[in-house]
């Protein structure tokens, strides 16, 4: 079985710097795995483990995300093979270009059984990115994905929604976008990391994907700031347990909560 | 099964460990170098003044290619009193001329950068895995271990910081006494630029350290800094232990006392905080010194307990890369004749005689027994300030020469004319 | 009617329809035209639609056995491309979120996900929402027609009822989709159906609680303040210790209650998104560098196996009294 995973790699939000007018900066923000696609990656794993084949990870961003660091991370955690597609006209992609991005470099990987992606990036977090790529890949595509066995050419899914467990299948090739609580990510150990140094990378470019233009924006971000913070009291309430609620139980009843 | 088997496993990617594995990759040795943070320099901390000719040995112009912040052109000595300070300005253009005296750095980067040369070089970089200890076959260190897997080479380095655990594991040493132990305070404060180089009076990418003592740390032994760095500054105390443990002193008070005073607070006006933390620092010197090799296992850097730190000076990234690089040249000649025995690792500490480290250390033996001298920490800095205030205060009163001004305020101070000359030998001696 | 002016609607959840439907009033305004809904379900739902403001209605009737909400895109990419309207406000459910990509796709358009308010510059039609977990606000101007967007629960206010709808229900027919899905079994999950977003008075734990079995005493303090739990995330999934319907956040709820009491929550921003508009918030924490500890009106330094029953004993004292 031949599976695709995809991981975005972003800024990690902790890093965010604001400025004192609101404005923010990402200049110093260390670039990760999103933390909702390290599931996705851990369950293709899991899939190949179980059922043989391999795991190809495919990530389309800046040329800043061909880095040494991003490329071993996401290999010490099992993948066995990376595709990259790393150039600067995808700083900042919207969802539709990246997914388009995304369906090119599957088709060129070439018969793929499973895409799997993450709930969510890291840094946008629309949970888009993979409905519109099933879509575009004109295949099933489910996202809630929160177990998956694989028989034959058919998928068993389990979907987690708002207030019902659903049961599918459907036929192979397919996209799903995976819950967070699929599976726990492995923290990677020495070997795989070591391995992970041996793992072919390969570098595509949009030309190499037949992509001669960037495919056309359809969203335009006019802006980027810090939410506006919220005046809150901030009386600070110190003192032994006892006063301490007392004193608390006081404010309650004088803010009329209580 | 076959095992892998490694030339060296370094377990540790700050200064000493990278540039260990940096020396050994050169010479064609497969090197496996593990660090617990998710990246070198993510645990770090120091005061960030390197010290950089040894470094230029190892990679000639290092400056060029590495983060470094500013070149220090002015090295200010100042000593506090609780409302005062007396400051020793020293600028030299010398300073300013490759190959430098000294940079300020952020271990962060500098570190990561440090290690992604050893990358380069062939070192293979392991992040996010903490070593748990070593593995010995026959009383030999053979390995590491890390989450139950073991990992062997023919020799292991531990540089992994002053609690070195891989030499304790190893039975090198023991956890480091209090008497023996400082600790570090460190903030690092954003300014802008243009602030920095108009406050420090500094030109383009000159840059000013101050090496504080007296009020800085209450009187407790130890000293302070204040390094300007591109747009921030590192302000830190390093505090002897057992000193603050007796008076019953935190160190996080002393801090913010240190970063109110007068001297240091327009210094720091207006920036923002963006990184604090606290280390261990190794001060016993010679005295505090394991063994530095065992069969199959060689210590550098602060795990070895390479460092000086006299209140003037706190000094120790230099001293790590150097005797990185010793141990790395002995591995190299153990590597070259096929001989690993404990008699050829032993020559380690032969070649460290040899170099600046040791020498180094030598020189600076006496500095912690002077440095705990109550006097340098409270008297002087009041004497001096004392001298000063009495020379320059406009009182409409006729001034004195400057003579009697010294005798009546030596008077006045707690200080005799025996303990001045003691102290004025013990320091020319110690510092 | 091909003329770009039309809003539409979409949601499974008739109360989420509801403020659709408001949502899709503010942007008819600007471009004067007609608030239209989809419905998927039976007649009534339908005239519900009209009820709730809605100009007219694109009627699918129910869904036929077998089939999944989802199966509603090829139905909808061919009207909107028949009809062309300006625009498709999808809610932000899961199968909302699953139709509003694959129909962004098939029309070529990115989706605008989980708007928070919609603004014009000029003509032009802006969105607000939070990226990178709530730590910043991005505003978005879609550069391609039809502007599709989900937006979530508590967004934007519903209307009060219509007693007497004028518009019409067009009947829309299905457009087979090319693949399907065979639905194997359908479990509603033991939901308590909360509706946090309700709530007077929530109280949330946090990581900061050690073991599952401590959650009763953090029930208790919710009963003494007559308030619904809620928790953070890794509270719900990870450590599954609570459903996921009451954790709060950028991917959960979003609430505006009275008041708001974090027990051990560290207040990350993409929890504090969800709560940053409650009257009075009060934390507990041993912590007082914690981020919810600074953004708090009454934060309470100490240790909450402490802080807890001590609040407790003292909230029962004054209802004695
Ligand atoms: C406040 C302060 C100010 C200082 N100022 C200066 C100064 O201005 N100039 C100067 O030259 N020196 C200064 N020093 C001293 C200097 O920081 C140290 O001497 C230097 O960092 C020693 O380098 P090292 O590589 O031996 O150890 P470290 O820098 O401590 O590196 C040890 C590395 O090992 C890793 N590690 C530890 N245990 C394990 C494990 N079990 N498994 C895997 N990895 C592990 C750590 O994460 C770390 O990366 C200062 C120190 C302090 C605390
Ligand atoms: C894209 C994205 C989306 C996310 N969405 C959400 C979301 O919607 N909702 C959400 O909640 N999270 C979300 N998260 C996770 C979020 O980043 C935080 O990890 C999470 O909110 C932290 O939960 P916590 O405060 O319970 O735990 P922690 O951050 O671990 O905090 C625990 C707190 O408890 C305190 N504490 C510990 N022991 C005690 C004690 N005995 N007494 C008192 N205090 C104690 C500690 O000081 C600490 O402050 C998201 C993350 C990402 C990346
Ligand atoms: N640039 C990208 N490269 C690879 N995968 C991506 C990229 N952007 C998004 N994805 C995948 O799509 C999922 C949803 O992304 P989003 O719609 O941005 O929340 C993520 O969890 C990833 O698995």
């Amino acid at each position: 079985m031949k599976i695709v995973v995809c991981a975005k790699l972003a800024p990690d939000a902790s890093d965010i710097e604001v400025r004192s007018d609101g404005s923010i900066s990402l200049e110093r923000a260390e670039w990760r795995i999103g933390s909702f696609d390290l599931q996705a990656i851990e369950a293709a794993v899991r899939l190949r483990d179980a059922h043989g084949g391999s795991v190809t990870a495919l990530s389309v961003g800046p040329q800043r995300i061909n880095h040494s660091k991003l490329r071993k991370d996401l290999l010490s955690r099992g993948p066995d093979e990376l595709v990259l597609v790393a150039e600067d006209a995808l700083n900042g992609a919207d969802t539709a270009v990246t997914a388009q991005v995304l369906a090119a470099a599957v088709r060129k990987i070439g018969a793929v059984d499973l895409v799997l992606t993450g709930e969510g990036s890291a840094d946008l977090y629309f949970q888009q990115v993979g409905l519109q790529l099933g879509e575009l890949l004109a295949v099933p595509v489910f996202n809630a994905v929160s177990k998956i066995e694989v028989s034959d050419s058919q998928v068993r899914i389990e979907r987690s929604l708002e207030e019902e467990t659903e049961v599918l299948e459907l036929p192979l090739p397919a996209v799903l976008a995976v819950t967070t609580d699929i599976h726990t990510p492995r923290l990677p150990n020495m070997k795989e990391i070591l391995l992970a140094a041996k793992k072919p990378v390969y570098e595509w470019s949009l030309a190499d994907l037949g992509l001669e233009n960037t495919p056309e924006p359809r969203v335009e971000a006019v802006s980027l700031r810090a939410p506006r913070p919220v005046e809150r009291k901030r009386i600070l309430i110190e003192g032994s347990p006892e006063e301490a609620a007392q004193s608390l139980a006081g404010y309650l009843v004088k803010e009329g909560v209580v | 099964m076959t095992e892998d088997v490694f030339d060296a496993i370094i377990v540790g990617a700050g200064v000493a460990g990278s540039s260990a594995a940096y020396r050994l990759a050169r010479a064609g040795l497969q090197v496996v170098l593990i660090e617990r943070g998710p990246f070198p320099g993510s645990k770090n901390l120091s005061g960030g003044v390197l010290y950089g000719r040894v470094l230029h040995d190892l990679i000639p112009n290092f400056w060029e290619s590495a983060p470094v912040e500013r070149v220090i052109t002015n090295q200010i000595v100042s000593f506090l009193t609780a409302d005062s300070s007396v400051n020793l300005d020293f600028k030299t253009e010398a300073f300013n001329q490759p190959p430098y005296n000294g940079f300020t750095v952020l271990r962060a980067r500098f570190d990561r950068w440090l290690a992604e040369q050893a990358e380069a070089a062939g070192v293979m970089l392991v992040p996010g895995i903490k070593v748990d200890g070593v593995v010995k076959r026959d009383g030999k260190v053979v390995g590491i271990s890390a989450d139950n897997e073991e990992m062997l080479a023919k020799v292991v380095i531990a540089a992994d910081g002053a609690n070195s655990f891989i030499a304790q594991q190893a039975g090198l040493r023991d956890k480091i006494p209090a008497g023996h132990a400082a600790v570090g305070v460190k903030e690092v404060i954003g300014l802008p630029r243009e602030v920095i180089e108009e406050r420090f009076h500094l030109n383009g990418n000159e840059g000013a350290a101050y090496n504080i003592v007296g009020f800085a740390t209450r009187g407790v032994p130890g000293g302070g800094f204040l390094y300007t760095n591109q747009e921030s500054l590192s302000v830190g105390l390093v505090i002897h232990l057992e000193a603050l443990v007796e008076r019953q002193l935190k160190p996080a008070e002393i801090f913010e006392d240190f970063l109110a005073h007068p001297m240091i607070a327009p210094l720091i006006k207006g920036g923002k905080l963006l990184e604090y933390g606290a280390h261990l620092v190794p001060e016993g010197g010679l005295k505090m010194m394991p063994p530095l090799a065992a069969d199959g296992l060689l210590l550098v850097g602060d795990a070895a307990g390479f460092g000086v730190n006299n209140g003037f000076v706190v000094r120790g990234m230099d001293l790590a890369i150097g005797s990185a690089v010793a141990a790395a040249e002995t591995i190299i000649e153990a590597q070259a004749a096929d001989d690993f025995s404990a008699a050829r690792l032993h020559s380690y500490p032969d070649r460290l005689e040899k170099s600046f480290v040791m020498q180094d250390m030598r020189t600076y033996a006496r500095a912690v027994d002077f440095m705990k001298n109550d006097r340098l920490f409270e008297a002087y800095p009041t004497l001096l300030s004392n001298i000063l205030a009495d020379i320059y205060r406009q009182d409409a009163q006729p001034k004195k020469n400057l003579a009697p001004t010294l005798l009546k305020n030596l008077k006045t101070s707690k200080i005799s004319l025996l303990d001045l000359l003691k102290d004025a030998l013990a320091g020319g001696r110690a510092l | 009617m091909a003329d770009d002016k039309d809003v539409w609607v979409f949601s499974e959840k008739p109360a989420l329809q509801a403020e659709l439907i408001a949502g899709a009033q503010q942007l008819t305004s600007h471009t004067g035209g007609q608030v239209m809904a989809v419905v998927l379900g039976a007649r009534s739902q339908a005239e519900q639609a009209l009820e709730q403001g809605a100009q007219r209605v694109l009627w699918l009737g129910e869904l036929p056995s077998g089939r999944l909400v989802e199966d509603i895109v090829p139905t909808l990419a061919a009207s909107v491309q028949d009809k062309r309207p300006f625009g498709v406000i999808i809610g932000a459910t899961i199968r909302g979120r699953a139709v509003a990509g694959r129909l962004a796709a098939r029309l070529g358009v990115a989706a605008l996900a989980d708007v928070l308010e919609f603004q014009w510059d000029d003509s032009a039609l802006l969105a607000r929402h939070m990226v990178f977990g709530g730590g910043a606000v991005r505003i978005d101007r879609p550069l391609a027609g039809p502007v599709i967007a989900t937006t979530g629960q508590g967004i934007f206010e519903a209307g009060a009822l219509q007693a007497r709808p004028k518009g019409e229900i067009e009947p829309l027919s299905w457009v087979e989709p090319p693949w399907q899905a065979a639905v194997i079994e359908r479990r509603s999950r033991a939901v308590s159906s909360v509706n946090l977003s309700a709530a007077k008075r929530v109280v949330c734990p946090g990581r900061g609680v050690a073991r599952q079995e401590d959650l009763g005493l953090i029930e208790e303090l919710a009963q003494a303040l007559s308030a619904e739990m809620a928790c953070t995330r890794p509270l719900a999934e990870g450590l599954g210790w609570l459903p996921r319907e009451r954790y709060i956040g950028i991917s959960g709820a979003m609430i505006k209650p009275d008041l708001y009491l974090g027990v051990g929550v560290s207040g990350q921003a993409q929890h504090t998104i969800g709560m940053s508009e409650s009257r009075v918030v009060v934390a507990i924490n041993k912590d007082r560098a914690a981020p919810l500890m600074t953004q708090s009106d009454y934060a309470v330094e100490g240790d909450l196996y402490q802080v807890v029953p001590a609040l407790i004993r003292a909230l029962k004292a004054r209802k004695a009294k």
